[in-house]
């Protein structure tokens, strides 16, 4: 009974000692890793940042650029209206001026 | 790409002398007459000068070609001549005037063919509309003077204007050279001093016709020649098998019963031929109102003939006939400075409805640095021209001013 005891706590400080060999090699390979990972995390933020700056500028002008198509179409509309207007004033004054 | 297919579409072009106006011989069982045109627009036309070289309505030719200026159109820019006229359903009998189309047709038999002169009219107005019905003409007058009615002096009198108890012939007199008096009391076909008028609700009730045409119309009717007017802005009639349908805007409060008659009618022929009529296109033509005889149904199937649909292509004349003439400057004359506008339009515009007033008053456009004004002139002296400033404020409502000669040296 204490040989077995004896064997399984040989075993015990092996298996702890064989660990702690790993754990410290591997906790500086993960650290790097983590590194390289949270630089790339940062490089994508910074990418995804610039991205959607660059699409909020993109819309921002594209719907600079509608709103100044749309002005203008209403413009042109409104110019158009008032031309209508105008020449169909002429024509009822005209109709006028032709009773007797 | 749109010469060539507007190649395809209108015919090699004719001299305008060759376009029929007036005058058509009515073949058996055929009830369209005339035949469409197109010309081309030049620089200074107007929709109305255009109208009356080729003995057109002012209401015509703006409902053939909507969306095209009146005053302004562009140069260029080819129009359709609605020369093309489906015949009143009514006896063809005498003189014959549709109020809806605005425009007269008189029969007159020749052996055994049966002849049509046809000329464009001004109407009454919604208040003082043309009456319909039968009635003759009992009596004519060359160079008519003008018992003015007491409605048209209250209506001169509160513009301010005093009209004579009578006007005698001249330019003056609105009933122009000849008159023809009917047997309606009170109700005239005559000439006018304001040729513009012509396809206008304008009149007190008489019929008014360019001075070119009533003179036609007077030298070719006798006395107790039977008058007809009728009101119908739906007309279908055929010409060689094919049934066509014309359509013009109704006057004032006839268009449901109208529509509602050549509805039923159409249904009577679509029976009658046991084939069901393109609904579709008839109320498209109907809707559309262009004045124009289109064609809506084969009556003899493959009788339909596509050169008689295409419209004849007509060279632009070297002058219009009747065009008002705008007289050369003169340093010593008086003038009326009848408008100052920004845009050129505008301008052009408003000269072209004061060259086309009745007595004439002629008008042109002086373009400055940043603005168009419109002058009317030369007058001879200061009467005239504060007269020609009255008209242009009494019947335009233009505040006219008065510019003294240039004084030389």
């Amino acid at each position: 009974m204490k040989k077995s005891h004896l064997l399984i706590s040989m075993m015990l400080v092996l298996v702890s000692t064989l660990m702690g060999c790993a754990t410290s090699g591997e906790l500086e390979k993960v650290q790097a890793q983590q590194k390289l990972i949270d630089a790339k995390a940062e490089q994508a933020l910074q990418d995804a940042q610039a991205a959607k700056a660059a699409a909020d500028a993109a819309k921002l002008k594209a719907d600079e650029v509608t709103t100044r198509a749309e002005n203008a179409e209403k413009a042109a509309l409104e110019r158009e209206r008032i031309a209508d207007e105008k020449a169909k004033r002429a024509d009822a004054a005209f109709q006028k001026s032709m009773l007797k | 790409m749109k010469s060539a297919q507007e190649k395809s579409w209108f015919s090699p072009s004719h001299p305008e002398g060759e376009v029929e106006r007036n005058e058509f011989s009515v073949a058996r069982g055929d009830d369209v007459i005339g035949r469409l045109a197109s010309i081309r627009l030049e620089k200074g036309d107007t929709l109305p000068d255009i109208a009356r070289h080729f003995s057109l309505g002012v209401n015509a030719i703006s409902a053939a070609n909507p969306g095209v200026d009146v005053w302004v159109p562009e140069a260029g820019e080819r129009i359709i001549l609605p020369l093309s006229f489906i015949l009143p359903d009514t006896p063809r009998k005498g003189i014959v005037v549709n109020l809806a189309t605005m425009r007269l047709f008189q029969f007159k038999e020749d052996g055994r063919s049966l002849l049509v002169s046809t000329y464009p009219v001004g109407v009454g107005t919604k208040e003082r509309p043309t009456p319909t019905g039968q009635m003759r003409v009992v009596r004519k007058a060359t160079r008519p003077t003008w018992h003015v009615p007491a409605s048209i002096s209250d209506d001169h009198r509160k513009k301010g204007n005093i009209l004579p108890a009578t006007v005698p012939p001249g330019p003056q007199n609105p009933l122009g050279e000849y008159a023809l008096y009917l047997s309606k009391s009170g109700y005239l076909i005559h000439g006018t001093n304001k040729p513009a008028s012509i396809g206008l609700n304008a009149t007190n009730g008489c019929m008014r016709l360019y001075p070119e045409n009533v003179k036609m119309l007077f030298n070719d009717t006798p006395v107790n020649t039977p008058v007809t007017i009728v009101n119908q802005p739906y007309l279908v009639g055929q010409r060689n098998g094919v049934l066509y349908l014309e359509a013009h805007t109704p006057q004032e409060g006839s268009g449901a019963s109208e529509l509602e008659k050549i509805n039923e009618k159409l249904r009577t022929i679509e029976k009658k031929a046991a084939r069901t009529l393109d609904w579709r296109k008839i109320k498209e033509v109907q809707t559309e109102a262009r004045g124009i005889p289109v064609p809506i149904f084969e009556i003899r199937q493959g009788s339909e003939n596509d050169a008689a649909k295409k419209p004849i292509e007509v060279e632009h004349p070297d002058t219009l006939y009747g065009r008002p003439e705008i007289p050369e400057l003169k340093l010593d004359a008086w003038y009326v400075l009848a408008a100052d506008v920004r845009d050129e339009i505008d301008a052009l515009r408003i000269a072209a409805v004061i060259n086309h007033q009745g007595p004439h008053i002629p008008a042109r456009v002086f373009s400055k640095s940043n603005s168009y004004r419109v002058i009317a002139g030369p007058f001879n002296d200061i009467n005239e021209a504060k007269e020609a400033a009255k008209r242009l404020k009494m019947d335009l409502d233009i505040d006219g001013i008065v510019i003294e000669p240039v004084k030389e040296g």
